[in-house]
């Protein structure tokens, strides 16, 4: 567009003003992007679930509720499936910090042919499988603690009466994705330490979740109906799903706070385009005699609604880069879920979210230039010659 | 001298409505400028100077009579018609320049062009010779405010022929200069009217500046109370 140049030396005219605009639209969206990541990363996370083939057996009266281990067996034992485990939540201090990081009780054999996104060296899988009271740590838990292969790790009971002296004998990597801060020991370990120390029958014998690899896609939801047909008389009746839905089910609780979200950020859009708009129609009024010149020059009304509006996008598609995208970068390499106290395991804005952003920095820009643009195209040659507007 | 590149004003009556008030600015105004006269309008302020100019240029509408120019009447075109018209027949020529002042000298002749089909190397030698004839070779790259106030004017000349118009129309372009800058703009004018026959109107309040003329023509409260051809003037030469 031959005219490009000359939206461009517009936009830089009053360098304050379009910084000012710029600032104020990327700080906005800067923290419209972190507030819907809050919710988009799981969406995110729960998507990229898909792949792996994983099915959570709970209780059907909620997650807290015990399923008895038997299960754990039993469901092996069906078709489609090819390991099963254990995944009984924990929930102990650690040096007095109440739940620094997530604790599961799982089976030592399996569970890293179940996560097999997560990479580990065989060596230090048969370390921990030979030590009952071995555990494997995530890679950012052991960096951010600087917790080394054989040292002691020890967890104060809090749901559980009793505490777990266990020694790190691995650490796990994995995608962004994941969790890279839990602590795996044997539930083998934890069963036994129960039976030791109290006869309560509703504590042992817990497997919390059953965690299931099935061999094919396919196979997921027949055997979803099948396991829960299974028990579905029995005393203790199961709920099974898929991990992406198991996963999505917590962001629901989260339910009213996505109407909210939502609610704010078009607050925050509608107010950016107020902000925009003055500052465009500041400019313009600066430009009236300017913008007569063009007119009466021969530039046709459509062409001037072109250019406002053009350089109007322009401003605010800058503020939507940097804001949007400077976001995404930003929580790129900055992990904030390690200053987040363990409420976050991870923290990344999607790709989605960003585009969401950039696409809102085109609305805004749309909108905050279009009145302008029609109040300069409906502008009186003559008058704005003489300067009476 | 084609009748139909001449400029015909037939009763032209220019009022505006200011609330309840009806204000007559110009009433029942007969006018013809032949193609290739250098007309000075001059007159008090308020007499209609600028009004009748804009009728002449195709930025106003009369409210009764018709303007008439190259045989077309101004008065039944479209909003869009008529801005195209006038970037094809008229430059502009204003008492304060009205440079765009992020534009450098030659993106500023350059602009009439950009509404042009016409290739980019093709603009730069048009702006090239725009800016020759005014005498403003070497300053392409300077911005307005690093030019002097009759250089300014200059470019501003330069953007006003550079697409080749037949109509100049000059309100008051000297109203803001020394001396000097203004005797320089008016040899520039009289340069473009005698030399590329181009057909000037220029409001003036400096008689001076309208000995330059080939016509001077005098308003007052809306109505021509002197007219008077100069065919005997000479080039650079202010007679009388
Ligand atoms: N847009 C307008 N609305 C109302 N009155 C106007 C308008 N433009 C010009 N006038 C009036 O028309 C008269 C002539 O104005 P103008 O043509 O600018 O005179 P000149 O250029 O000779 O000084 C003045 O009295 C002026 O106030
Ligand atoms: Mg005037």
């Amino acid at each position: 567009m031959k005219f490009l140049h000359y939206v461009l030396r517009n936009a830089r005219r009053s360098p304050v003003r379009s910084l000012l605009t710029i600032g104020a639209m990327s700080m906005c969206l800067a923290l419209m992007m972190i507030l819907i990541s809050f919710l988009s990363v799981n969406d995110a996370v729960a998507s990229s679930l898909r792949t792996y083939n994983r099915l959570v057996v709970m209780s059907s009266q909620g997650f807290a509720q015990p399923v008895p281990f038997a299960r754990v067996n039993e469901i092996a034992g069906m078709k489609g499936v090819k390991h099963t485990t254990t995944f009984a939540w924990f929930g102990g201090k650690y040096h007095d910090e109440p739940m620094p990081f997530a604790q599961f009780g799982v089976s030592a054999d399996s569970i890293f042919s179940i996560y097999d996104e997560f990479t580990i060296s065989p060596d230090q899988v048969k370390a921990f499988a030979d030590d009952k009271m071995g555990c494997v740590i995530g890679r950012k838990l052991a960096e951010e603690r600087n917790i080394k292969i054989g040292d002691p790790l020890p967890l104060k009971g809090d749901i559980y009466p009793l505490d777990l002296n266990l020694t790190v004998r691995g650490v796990y990597d994995g995608p962004g994705t994941r969790d890279l801060r839990m602590c795996f020991f044997h539930w083998d370990f934890l069963n036994e330490e129960l039976k030791r120390v109290s006869k309560n029958s509703k504590m042992t014998d817990n497997a919390g979740v059953v965690v299931v690899k099935c061999d094919s896609a396919d196979r997921m939801v027949p055997l979803s109906k099948e396991i829960d047909n299974l028990y579905l008389n029995s005393a203790t009746p199961t709920r099974t799903q898929t991990e992406e839905a198991f996963n999505q089910m917590f962001a629901e609780m989260f339910g009213d706070l996505r109407g909210m979200i939502r609610t704010i950020g078009l607050a925050v859009v509608m107010s950016l385009i107020f902000v925009s708009g003055n500052a465009m129609a500041m400019a313009l009024r600066e430009r009236t005699t300017e913008i007569a010149v063009l007119k009466a020059m021969g530039f046709q009304r459509p062409l001037v609604v072109n250019l406002v509006l053009t350089e109007a996008i322009l401003v605010a598609f800058i503020g939507g880069l940097i804001g949007a995208l400077g976001t995404k970068a930003f929580f790129d390499v900055v992990d904030l879920s390690k200053h987040s106290g363990g409420f976050l395991p991870f923290f990344f804005v999607p790709w989605p979210t960003a585009i969401l952003g950039l696409g809102a920095s085109l609305v805004i820009g749309f909108f905050s230039g279009i009145f302008p643009a029609l109040a300069a195209a409906r502008l009186s040659v003559i008058n704005g010659l003489r300067k009476v507007v | 001298m084609g009748k139909e590149h001449s400029i015909e004003l037939r009763n032209v009556t220019k009022t505006y409505k200011r609330d309840e008030f009806t204000i007559p600015v110009l009433t029942d105004l007969d006018l013809v400028v032949p193609e290739g006269e250098f007309l000075a309008l001059m007159g008090p302020s308020g007499s209609g100077k600028t009004t009748l100019l804009n009728l002449i240029a195709g930025l106003d509408n009369a409210t009764q009579g018709s303007v008439i120019v190259h045989g077309q009447d101004l008065g039944g075109m479209s909003d869009g018609e008529i801005t195209r018209w006038r970037s094809e027949n008229v430059g502009f020529i204003f008492q304060l320049y009205n440079l765009i002042p992020v534009l450098t000298a030659f993106e500023n002749v350059e602009l009439p062009l950009l509404l042009t089909n016409l290739s980019k190397r093709k603009r730069r030698d048009n702006v090239m010779t725009a800016l020759r004839a005014v005498g403003l070779e070497g300053r392409e790259d300077h911005y307005p405010r690093q030019l002097s106030g009759g250089q300014e004017q200059r470019v501003a000349i330069a953007r006003a022929i550079v697409t080749d118009p037949f109509l100049l129309v000059a309100d008051e372009p000297t109203g803001d200069l020394d001396r000097k800058s203004a005797e320089e703009i008016l040899s520039l004018l009289q340069q473009l009217n005698k030399g590329f026959n181009k057909t000037i109107v220029m409001v003036t309040h400096d008689p001076e500046a309208a000995q330059r003329a080939s016509r001077l023509l005098h308003l007052d409260k809306g109505k021509l109370v002197h007219d008077e051809v100069r065919n005997n003037l000479e080039e650079g030469v202010a007679s009388s």
